[in-house]
């Protein structure tokens, strides 16, 4: 029998002291097959590379999980999906089977959200930058406004004059929960009193009225007990505002932030060990909250978490298209999608898996994409057996912000597909073509490259931008 | 005076257990046909209405006619007696009197003490006392047989014939042909079941007294055959429910009843008295009784107009209403399921069979991640469990440990526990809290909902579970009663108060504050409709909200009433009265609404048959449902389109109802339009317009 042929690699050789986190940074190595019961090579060779995908019943499943943590320990519980997270049509529209609202924060996230039909009383509209008109929409569709500066407030009252009703309305908050970034760029910093003078300036402006109350303390929070201090802050300001001016905050919106069991890069532990439970956040939130109100009072819990919904139930695959030794000695790979595709790379050091068993001891390797960019780099050193070309290699968690941020730039971007409950799989985004682009463009006649084409006899069937009649 | 003369009128009818003025005066005028015991009937009664009006009796009651028709009865019965002259006018005034008297007292004291009607027997009593007496007063002129010969004309029918009309008319001492036919009439116009009772009533207890006496034309010619018919009636269709059950219940009170009517008959014949209603007082008022002891479900809840309306109203509120009186909350947040329910196979059996046991369960059916070898590993275990009731904290055991899944602790079976007492006086349990978690003491006073401690696997529990159970002493583990829980959702589908089984995931519906808001109707609140056919304005209906005496708030039209209310956190429509198209289109379309709110939640609702139907089909469905209850069935599924929207299909076989309605609520108050094929209703807004 002949034997297989095994590349070369280079190691370093280790001497001294032993690897203190054991296991065998060598020959260990993580293979995926499948995803969701459908095999990488079916998903490739049907919708290529590379290739987005998303399970629904792991979707679905973490929905659940989720909620049943929230409101199995408080009885007015609501989801709201945070569109920013991952706005394909069909995530949202299993968000929203599941019970959850619509959270947007722009006039292009609020139009997508009733476009998909979502009724205006299932929207909550956040961020920093409402446009006149998208404020309009909003209010007369009924949506839920949670005002981020006093111009805002200001507009509002402009609008419930033209409206001649007076308008419910949220207030965000921000505050010290203990933690570090203390994120204080958006809404109205409970702790210096700036929350309350906005309270008291829309009481005076007699305009509004406040129903809501929102805080979102920051992103990927791995500190439980942060969520407990910021309700009982903000049952706290409610039952002044309810004191001082007679309002009934209906709704506690603690946004998100919840993190995902994504690897942030930096960290020294795998997330299993880092990451804290849903269920310990869940606890910690909602028995400050129960502790907090008083006897018979159940405002609704809003939770506004996108990532921790979503990360883990979206994989990228990639291949491998070639592979070339660096004048370090480092092995490098360079693969069909970059940071244009996998955006969060910028921040997360992914969980890279490979499509079949590989031969060969491990070699501390690099990850490029395919942009003619220096920046392009997936994983700037990750212990890979030696891969042969078409090898591919499958990138998780990526459900969150990939597929929201990612870049046309350079290559189109890849088509997305679902794989249903039934292991049915489905186009939800079509792979970009060369029309994405051009459709939007727009070019001035006397630019057109007629001469040019003509001259050079182009037999590429392409035809000219503008037409010359001849 | 109009008051008055209703009053009186409403006692004629409550003799053939009908109602209604128009009723009434055909039976005056019948009984005046033989003017000397029609008047004597009228002094009677009017004596006794004007002696309950003296002493203050409840004006509502006694215009019902309930106190005055065994007066009526006795009034007849002198002036079937004794021709009318002053004396005998004093005599009937008086006997009216005394009928009253002892009608009021026999009332209160069986319904008091055995809860049962009064009957005629104080017609019985009365008329017993009165006929003795007279046998002294000389004084009476006895009087002539002064029927006519319209009256006593047997028409030539046969025997077996006659003597069925006959009867019936001696039910008002008129006993003659034509009289029975008229009150047959009557009857029939009415109530089909009762006209049906009446004859099967006749024939079968006379056939039986044929083959007992030996003699066919005694049996059926004698009038005291009025026992059978009235017993059949009352048995068959006014306290029972009528179905084949209460109709085989009937034929065998008849049969019984003749060997009462012919013992009465021997015995008073010593007495020189007749035997009056006494064999259908003593057999419906014992069959009543010991159906009643024995929890029948035949026996009638609720007595409507007509035997068809009770059994209208029996069928769709069996079918609207299923819980149990005793109802809690669900006691705990979020999406729990039953691991074990009523009559459940491992403990709730015997003394313990109405408690429910709670679980969390994730997609695959799972009640733990891991192996669930771990108490952390249950996702029901350090979950809060919170008040299902408002009421006040009686018993609270804290100390006892989680026992480790598999061995639970066999000595204290009920582990830690939170006993409550709710408003209404009944004791509440709540089983296996967490060891030290309940946040509750002892006289705390709690509102539902209010948090009570941690699920846990303290006492007799295999795996971390919540247990309730209602009861109606103060001892922990006392014997259960039944009970259901309100206002949840199993699946999408909306549980206004039911039994939830075991194996169903369900989740509380919260009350929504602006449901609950837009359907606030406050009394004399006026909501105006334009009824529009395809668009095109046709009417006008103008409702006015009002509070009937038994505290049920209506909607009245012009033409009937709308009775709605809420409870179970959901808007209810009761019933209609009159009959209002446009009130029963709204009943229709809505018979209830949730007053929480979940995309897509969906819910089923019944009508009764009679609000769906229209000309002949509705008598006919209804007689005809009284043995065949799936008949008529009018089904009502509805779904939420949005917060204000609800879509509705209104679906029966027989008669065939096939409808579609959109309704919407309005945001301010009040339904805001319904559309039910092809017309609708659409609020009017004044302030507006």
């Amino acid at each position: 029998m002949r034997k297989e042929y095994e590349r070369p690699v280079i190691t370093k050789l280790q001497s001294g002291l032993m690897n203190k986190f054991g296991g065998s940074p060598a020959y260990s190595r993580k293979v995926k097959e499948s995803i969701a019961g459908v095999s990488i090579d079916d998903l490739v060779s049907r919708h290529g590379s590379p290739l987005f995908v998303f399970s629904e019943r792991a979707i679905r499943r973490r929905c659940h999980h989720v909620h049943s943590a929230y409101s199995t320990r408080y009885p007015n519980v609501t989801f709201a999906w945070s569109y920013k997270t991952n706005y394909l049509d069909a995530v949202c529209a299993i968000m929203h089977q599941e019970g959850a609202l619509a959270e947007v924060v722009s006039s292009m996230e609020y139009d997508k959200a009733r476009r998909l039909g979502v009724p205006g009383d299932q929207i909550i509209f956040n961020g920093p930058y409402k446009p006149m008109d998208a404020l309009e929409r909003a209010v007369s569709e009924g949506a839920q406004i949670n005002i981020d500066h006093l111009d805002e407030l200001q507009d509002l009252e402009v609008l419930a004059t033209r409206l001649e009703r007076k308008i419910s309305v949220g207030l965000r908050l921000n505050l010290d929960a203990g933690i570090h970034p203390q994120w204080s760029r958006f809404g109205f910093n409970l702790e210096s009193g700036q929350a309350a003078d906005a309270a008291k300036r829309l009481v005076n402006g007699g305009k509004l009225t406040i129903n809501a109350l929102h805080c979102h303390i920051g992103t990927f929070i791995l500190e439980p007990s942060a969520y407990a201090r910021q309700v009982e802050k903000m049952v706290d300001f409610a039952y002044e505002l309810q004191d001082s001016f007679g309002m009934s905050i209906e709704r506690i919106d603690v946004g998100g932030g919840l993190p995902s069991c994504s690897r942030l890069k930096g960290t020294m532990f795998a997330p299993e060990l880092s990451v804290p439970s849903v269920d310990q956040f869940a606890e910690e939130l909602c028995d400050a909250l129960s502790r907090r109100l008083r006897p018979g009072d159940c405002p609704e819990l809003i939770l506004e978490s996108g990532r921790a919904m979503i990360d883990e139930a979206g994989w990228l695959i990639t291949t491998v298209e070639a592979s070339k030794r660096l004048p370090e000695g480092i092995r490098a790979y360079i693969l069909d999608a970059g940071v244009n595709t996998l955006f969060t790379s910028f921040w997360y050091k992914f969980n890279v898996e490979i499509d079949r068993e590989v031969n060969g001891v491990n070699e501390t390797s690099v990850l490029y994409g395919p942009l003619c960019m220096n920046i392009d780099v997936l994983d700037d050193g990750i212990p890979l057996p030696p891969l042969s070309r078409g090898t591919r290699l499958i990138f998780s968690p990526v459900g969150a912000y990939n597929v929201t941020q990612w870049m046309q730039f350079i290559h189109y971007r890849p088509c997305v597909v679902l794989i249903g409950q039934n292991g049915e799989v489905d186009v939800i985004r079509d792979g970009e073509d060369l029309t994405d682009l051009t459709r939007r463009e727009r070019l001035p006649e006397r630019l057109a490259l007629n001469a040019f084409s003509s001259s050079s006899h182009d037999t590429q069937g392409s035809e000219p931008v503008s037409s010359a009649d001849e | 005076m109009k008051q008055h003369a209703k009053a009186i009128l409403h006692s004629y009818p409550e003799i053939l257990f009908l109602q209604g003025g128009a009723t009434g005066v055909a039976i005056l005028a019948v009984t005046l046909l033989n003017p000397n015991v029609g008047l004597a009937g009228v002094i009677s009664v009017v004596a006794a209405y004007a002696l309950a009006r003296l002493i203050n009796m409840d004006k509502e009651f006694l215009a019902s006619g309930f106190y005055t028709y065994n007066p009526l009865l006795v009034g007849l019965s002198v002036g079937y007696l004794f021709r009318l002259a002053p004396l005998t006018v004093f005599f009937a005034i008086a006997a009216g009197m005394l009928a009253f008297v002892v009608t009021a007292f026999l009332a209160h004291v069986l319904r008091t003490y055995l809860v049962l009607p009064v009957l005629s027997l104080p017609f019985v009593v009365v008329s017993s006392l009165v006929y003795l007496a007279s046998l002294r007063y000389s004084n009476l002129l006895v009087a002539a047989p002064g029927s006519t010969r319209l009256l006593a004309s047997d028409w030539n029918l046969p025997v077996w014939l006659s003597g069925f009309f006959l009867s019936f008319g001696a039910i008002l001492f008129a006993p003659s042909v034509l009289v029975g036919a008229i009150f047959s009439l009557i009857v029939f116009r009415a109530s089909r079941i009762l006209f049906m009772l009446a004859i099967v009533g006749y024939y079968a207890g006379a056939c039986m007294r044929w083959l007992m006496l030996g003699s066919g034309t005694q049996a059926f010619a004698d009038p005291y055959s009025f026992n059978f018919i009235l017993i059949a009636m009352a048995v068959g269709g006014v306290f029972l429910v009528p179905s084949l059950g209460s109709y085989l219940v009937a034929l065998v009170a008849v049969g019984t009843a003749t060997i009462v009517l012919d013992a009465a008959v021997v015995f008073l014949s010593y007495c020189g008295l007749p035997v009056f209603t006494l064999p259908f007082n003593l057999i419906s008022l014992g069959f009543i009784y010991v159906l009643g002891l024995a929890g029948s479900p035949l026996i009638a809840r609720s007595m409507g107009r007509t035997p068809e309306e009770t059994l209208e109203n029996h069928l769709s509120n069996r079918l609207r209403y299923r819980g149990e009186a005793r109802k809690l909350q669900l006691p705990f947040a979020g999406a729990w399921t039953v691991w074990q329910g009523v009559d459940g196979q491992w403990t709730h059996k015997g003394n313990w069979r109405y408690a429910f046991d709670f679980v969390i369960t994730d997609d695959e059916g799972q009640t733990h991640r891991n192996s669930g070898v771990v108490l952390d590993d249950y996702y029901a275990f350090r979950k809060p469990v919170l008040s299902p009731v408002r009421g006040r904290v009686v018993q609270v055991v804290s100390d006892l440990p989680d026992t480790p899944i598999g061995s639970p602790d066999t000595g204290n079976n009920w582990g830690n526990v939170v006993l409550i007492q709710d408003t209404a006086g009944l004791y509440v349990e709540l089983s296996h809290f967490a060891a030290d978690s309940i946040c509750v003491a002892e006289g705390d006073w709690l509102e539902p909902g209010a948090p009570l401690g941690l699920c846990g696997n303290s006492g007799y529990s295999p795996q971390p579970h919540i247990h309730i159970q209602v009861q109606d002493t103060d001892v922990i583990g006392a014997a259960t009663l039944p009970s259901s829980f309100i206002s949840y959702a199993e699946g999408s589908t909306h549980q206004a108060n039911n039994v939830p089984q075991q194996g169903q995931t369900i989740e509380t519906l919260r009350v929504d504050k602006e449901l609950d808001r837009y359907t606030s109707l406050v009394l004399d609140d006026v909501l105006e409709y334009a009824v529009l056919r395809n668009g095109e304005e046709i009417d006008r209906i103008q409702l006015t909200v009002g509070m009937a005496p038994d505290g049920t708030f209506y909607m009245s039209s012009r033409r009937g009433k709308l009775y709605f209310g809420k409870h179970d956190h959901t808007f209810f429509i009761y019933r209609t009265t009159g009959d209002d198209r446009y009130l029963n289109m709204l009943f229709q379309a809505l018979p209830r609404l949730p007053l929480g709110y979940r995309p897509g939640l969906c819910w089923d609702d019944f009508v009764p048959v009679g609000v769906a139907t229209s000309g002949v089909q509705r008598p006919l469905i209804r007689f005809l449902s009284s043995f065949w209850p799936k008949l008529g069935r009018v089904r009502v599924t509805q779904r939420f389109l949005t917060r204000t929207e609800v879509e509705s299909t209104i679906e029966s076989k027989l008669p065939r109802v096939s409808m579609s309605a959109r309704i919407r609520v309005d945001s301010r108050l009040g339904i805001a339009s319904i559309r039910v094929n092809e017309l609708e209703l659409v609020k009017v807004d004044h302030e507006e317009s």
